[in-house]
């Protein structure tokens, strides 16, 4: 952003409001010198302490809850293929024989030959604003497309073509013999369900024109390509540029947009024949009614997605990806924080259960965490021949183990942050939502021990921190990386009762005071005092992830509201979601312009 | 399904350089635009160089010949698949290293010729980088299975030239999207391309007519990317120079079985070849050390389990071990039936092509490094004299046979791998054929114990498929009878069809000696301890 901004483009308080997160950039750099540049004229100390005061003043003001302003956006690769997956009823898959122990790659073709998404500002990959669309990626789509109607009038697909052409068709049919009728009658609903709205009789007349006085193969060819057009029209590409528009006003968002926002949020994929229904009627937009959708759409097997994708990105597990190499132990590590969280969001359990819960998920490959629990695991004795292979899982819940439970603790998770303070930032980020600065740049090595001295990597650590600049940050980061030192790098827990007695130093005291003797305490106190920040992060990533941005100060009075009565009731992440799409920024938003006489 | 084929077909193609790039439609057209007319070589066919890779080594016993002459041999048991094509076949024995092999460096045995050579490029590469700068593909890398990332090298056959692994591809139909189903390719595909981008436009117009101005840059970004789409096409059109109507080609259909997706795949490198579009390809059957369950040959133990048919013995493991062992010779034999089903020239697609097919281990427990299953199939132009067996006196390193195909390619390499002197007798030139060395035979009993000098042989029998016999002049064979200890220390599988002298304890089983606990083991000729290491 820096020497970027035309400030001379904000001309009212209301642009001025919207552009909050460039006031707070303003002031941090007027307050380090950094502004104005050192070869324009200068701010006067007097100038330089009004301009402060009017942010400090704005930052303490009571805000107004605002939503966001509304933006089309692309979908991103997952999104891209659920739609298409469930658009044409079969999957694009790359063809590679399977074996155990082997990594067979990106297995959807849409994702093998897409480009990975980057994350957004938001820091989750559906936040596509800022993804360019390029001829590389277009062709791919154009590729993807044709390949996927292709398919559909493949013998193997009759049953997807029959349902969308919503007949039965004779065994000998051959997609020569398509008929006029039966064209129209798929282009009525392929439009609609892949706009992801009703259309309008003339955008219907553009694909059915064509067909017109057509038949045979000449149909069939126009046929496809009507689709083709619809697929790659950026109607169907983008999510909101179909929306109904009222320009410089701030208002409900029409329900087929809230169905999109919904179903894509839930299940990142596009809405069903229910949600489509219930849009169509506007029935949607009545509270009882989306609160029931949102407990349908939990009970689906699409609403994994949001473990899969949503709790992946959040958690940051992905980075277990290139850590772990040996197949087998990957598919174990990276399954049982996703089974874990999927059952968190979809079996109507507390929020705070991330942090502690008698829940979790076993096989074979995580068995040995487990201690005597493993013995109650379901066995899955190898079929002879077999040399290793990966387990399903059990869902158990923990009797002995009680240093296990919770995402914490989990053994991917902690094998994927390596260290004291990879766990401890790991943890302030991610569950407590503390934004951390990125470290000084001069940052001096950890001495070694001087001569003579034994010293524990803790030990050598502490002296180190004794630089301010160091302090800042470790103070908050290393307490809680030193409390999981009471489990070894592969995240195995070590046990004092054994050698171990004398193993490392995991007691701590956090900034706030409160002091602990192990992770035990630790996770006490995140359960106590820490309970709300944990609350309110899962909040704010939720509802970041729902709405596909970057979140603002007016964002604030909706986080807190739903902080609190999360917090008050104990409150389920189904009870999260409903009030996610409840809310004013899920709800309404604004449309830029000049309103229209 | 060659009646299909009904292409007006120059004799050859002029393409393009350009490598395999993972984009499917215009970017083939980034790597055009290099001159590619092959003038010197006018009216000839192009000569092409095919790999097929067997994984996890052979059952020796029904791999090798054993007896015959040149000219005079009987294919073994596991060649019965492709038997037919003998009079297109270079039958090599006596091909390895000394020693043994490991799944993962077996790989670049077969096509890097030595183990050690994890430098440069393999065999595929160097001869493509020879012939390869004429078509829109200098070469396809391809694969049935995914990565065995414990051991990188199992996946790989061929590595560019600092030795490092090209990635491969195992999708038939994708393989065939980019080489055919391109606008770049297709006319009539570029103009439908082009009514579609116009279509796609009006739609996006329409859009930005009804969206604020805030909007106007998401769509802005739309056009740019739609004009420079057609620009390219444009462009496409004037340079393109393609003959072939590959509308005309049958993309093949989505695989559902092992089977399925290997025989579609060898049906697009037919038409890879054919059409020129490639002149070079290497395809692996599966990684080295493949895992795969073969369970529509009604198998569901792995092959690598089964392949180690001494430790994991029982005759239903050896027999679906050499199910699927003639599974891969099945494929060899598609493979050479396409290629001869294809015209070429005033021959066959295989008469102007060299095939080579086989594995980077012998014997597939012990994971021996000689006698190693190679095949070289095809005439590749007059290159090489077929329907012979060179069985050579002495193991030779891979690295000459190598060698060889390169100087016939045409290419001035004095020496590859470890090997400086190419391997003689490919063209039916001299070479030194192996010889029976006479030796006497005997065997003695002592107190409990058995010493025994003579050939050693494993059972043909598969019902005892683990049991070795030392044949003695004039008396019963000798039994050999040992646990894996004993088979796995004196490495008896490296001493098969050699003279040795043997001491053990004694037994006797219906009047014939066995032997089931080994003392000792000379080698009457080579070296009575092969190493444990890596040969």
């Amino acid at each position: 952003m820096k020497g970027e901004v035309d400030f001379s483009k904000i001309k009212t308080q209301a642009d001025a409001d919207s552009r909050f997160e460039l006031w707070e950039t303003v002031a941090e750099m007027i307050g380090a010198g950094e502004m104005p540049p050192e070869d324009n004229p200068q701010l006067n100390p007097k100038e330089k302490t009004m301009i402060l005061d009017w942010h400090q003043e704005r930052l303490e003001a009571p805000i107004e809850p605002r939503p966001g302003i509304f933006r089309p956006r692309r979908l991103s690769g997952p999104e891209y293929r659920n739609t298409l997956r469930s658009l044409f009823g079969f999957e694009l898959k790359v063809a590679i024989a399977e074996a155990q122990q082997t990594v067979t790659g990106e297995q959807s073709l849409v994702l093998k030959l897409l480009p990975k998404d980057p994350p957004g500002a938001s820091g989750f990959i559906n936040d596509t604003h800022g993804a360019t669309l390029s001829p590389v990626i277009w062709e791919q789509y154009a590729f993807l497309t044709d390949t996927a109607i292709e398919r559909l009038f493949a013998p193997k697909q009759r049953p997807q073509l029959e349902e969308m052409i919503g007949e039965k068709l004779p065994a000998n049919w051959e997609p020569s013999s398509l008929t006029l009728d039966q064209s129209r009658a798929l282009i009525r609903r392929f439009v609609p369900r892949a706009l992801r709205r009703h259309v309008s009789d003339d955008r219907l007349s553009t694909s059915l024109k064509p067909l017109k006085n057509k038949s045979g193969l000449e149909l069939l060819k126009t046929l496809k390509f009507e689709m083709k057009a619809v697929l790659l029209s950026p109607a169907f590409l983008y999510r909101g540029l179909l929306v109904e528009r009222f320009p410089g006003t701030q208002r409900q968002v029409d329900p087929f947009e809230l169905a999109e926002r919904l179903s894509y949020f839930l299940w990142e994929d596009r809405p069903d024949k229910e949600l489509m229904t219930l849009a169509a009627d506007g029935s949607l937009l009545k509270e009882e009614v989306i609160t029931a959708q949102v407990k349908r759409m939990l009970k689906a097997p699409q609403a994994r997605n949001l473990a899969q994708s949503f709790g992946v990105q959040w958690l940051g597990i992905a980075n277990l990806d290139e850590l772990i190499k040996n197949p087998i132990s990957h598919h174990s590590l990276r399954t049982q924080p996703v089974l874990f969280l999927n059952h968190l969001f979809t079996e109507d359990r507390p929020v705070i259960e991330l942090i502690s819960s008698k829940t979790t998920f076993v096989n074979e490959g995580v068995s040995s965490f487990y201690g005597q629990d493993r013995e109650k695991m379901k066995r899955h004795p190898k079929p002879k021949g077999i040399e290793r292979q990966t387990t399903p899982f059990n869902k158990f819940t923990l009797e002995k183990a009680t240093w296990r439970g919770g995402i914490i603790t989990m053994p991917g998770i902690l094998t994927m942050n390596r260290g004291p303070i990879q766990r401890g930032t790991w943890l302030l980020r991610r569950v407590l939502g503390v934004r951390l600065g990125e470290p000084p740049a001069d940052v001096p090595p950890i001495k070694p021990a001087p001569r003579g001295q034994k010293l524990t990597f803790r030990e050598r650590f502490e002296r180190h921190r004794t630089d301010p600049s160091c302090a800042r940050c470790h103070e908050e980061i290393d307490p809680l990386g030193f409390a999981l030192d009471g489990y070894d790098t592969n995240g195995r827990f070590i046990d004092r009762n054994g050698k171990n007695a004398n193993g490392p130093d995991t007691s701590g005291k956090l900034p706030t005071g409160e002091i602990f003797q192990d992770y035990t305490g630790l996770k006490e106190i995140l359960l106590g005092s820490q309970r709300e920040k944990i609350i309110r992060n899962s909040v704010e990533r939720t509802l970041s992830y729902a709405m596909c941005r970057k979140l603002t100060r007016t964002d604030q009075p909706t986080i807190d509201r739903i902080t609190k009565s999360i917090v008050k009731d104990n409150g389920t992440w189904e009870n999260l979601f409903v009030e996610i799409v409840n809310s004013l920024p899920f709800r309404e938003t604004i449309f830029e312009g000049e309103t229209k006489k | 399904m060659s009646s299909k084929w009904k292409i007006e077909r120059r004799t050859f193609l002029k393409g393009s350089a350009g490598a395999l790039v993972p984009l499917p439609f215009l970017n083939l057209m980034e790597a055009r635009g290099a001159k590619s007319v092959i003038g010197s070589d006018q009216g000839r066919a192009p000569v092409r160089f095919v790999t097929l890779f067997k994984p996890n080594g052979v059952h020796p016993p029904s791999w090798n010949i054993n007896g015959g002459t040149e000219n005079d041999f009987r294919m073994s048991p596991l060649m019965k698949p492709f038997s037919k094509h003998k009079k297109d076949l270079l039958i090599l024995d006596n091909m390895g290293d000394f020693g043994f092999s490991s799944h993962s460096n077996s790989t670049r045995r077969f096509l890097s010729g030595h183990h050690g050579n994890r430098k440069t490029a393999s065999l595929d590469q160097v001869i493509a980088e020879k012939i390869g700068k004429d078509t829109t593909h200098r070469s396809l890398e391809l694969t049935t299975e995914g990565l065995f990332v414990n051991q990188i090298g199992c996946s790989y056959i061929s590595y560019d030239k600092k030795g490092n692994p090209l990635p491969r591809e195992s999708d038939p139909q994708l393989v065939f999207d980019r080489l055919f189903r391109n606008p770049s390719q297709n006319p009539d595909q570029r103009k439908e391309f082009t009514s579609l981008l116009d279509r796609v436009a009006d739609d996006a117009r329409a859009l930005q007519r009804r969206t604020g101005k805030e909007d106007s840059e998401t769509l802005e970004e739309y056009f740019t990317v739609l004009r420079e789409t057609e620009k390219r096409l444009e462009n496409m059109a004037t340079t393109s120079r393609s003959s072939v109507d590959y509308s005309t080609l049958n993309r093949p259909d989505t695989p559902v079985t092992l089977d399925d997706q290997v025989e579609a795949m060898l049906d697009v490198i037919a038409m890879a070849l054919w059409t020129d579009s490639t002149r070079c390809i290497s395809y692996m059957l599966g990684n080295s050390n493949s895992r795969l369950i073969f369970d529509f040959l009604g198998i569901n133990r792995q092959h690598h389990y089964l392949s180690h048919f001494f430790r994991n013995f029982s005759r239903s493991n050896i027999d679906s071990l050499l199910k699927i062992s003639l599974w891969h010779m099945e494929k060899f034999d598609s493979l050479l039936t396409r290629l001869k089903r294809y015209k070429d020239g005033r021959g066959s697609l295989l008469d102007h092509s060299v095939v080579l097919f086989g594995s980077g281990m012998g014997h597939s427990d012990n994971h021996t490094a000689q006698r190693l299953p190679i095949i070289l199939a095809g005439q590749g132009g007059g290159m090489l004299k077929t329907d012979r067996y060179l069985r050579y006196s002495k193991n030779q390193e891979v690295g000459r046979l190598h060698l060889s195909l390169m100087q016939k390619f045409g290419i001035d390499q004095k020496s590859y791998a470890n090997s400086s002197t190419p391997l003689p007798g490919l063209d039916g030139s001299p070479f030194e054929e192996f010889k029976e060395r006479s030796f006497e035979s005997w065997v003695k009993r002592g107190k409990g114990t058995i010493t025994a000098q003579g050939r050693l042989r494993m059972s043909n029998n598969l019902d005892e498929a683990k049991v070795f016999y030392i044949d003695v002049e004039g008396k019963p064979s000798v039994r050999i009878e040992i646990g894996f200890g004993d088979f796995h220390s004196y490495n008896l599988a490296y001493h098969v069809g050699t003279p040795i002298k043997l001491s053990g304890n004694s037994g006797e089983k219906n009047g014939q000696l066995v032997i089931n606990k080994v003392t000792g083991l000379t080698s009457l000729f080579g070296n009575s301890k092969p190493g444990k290491a890596n040969g």
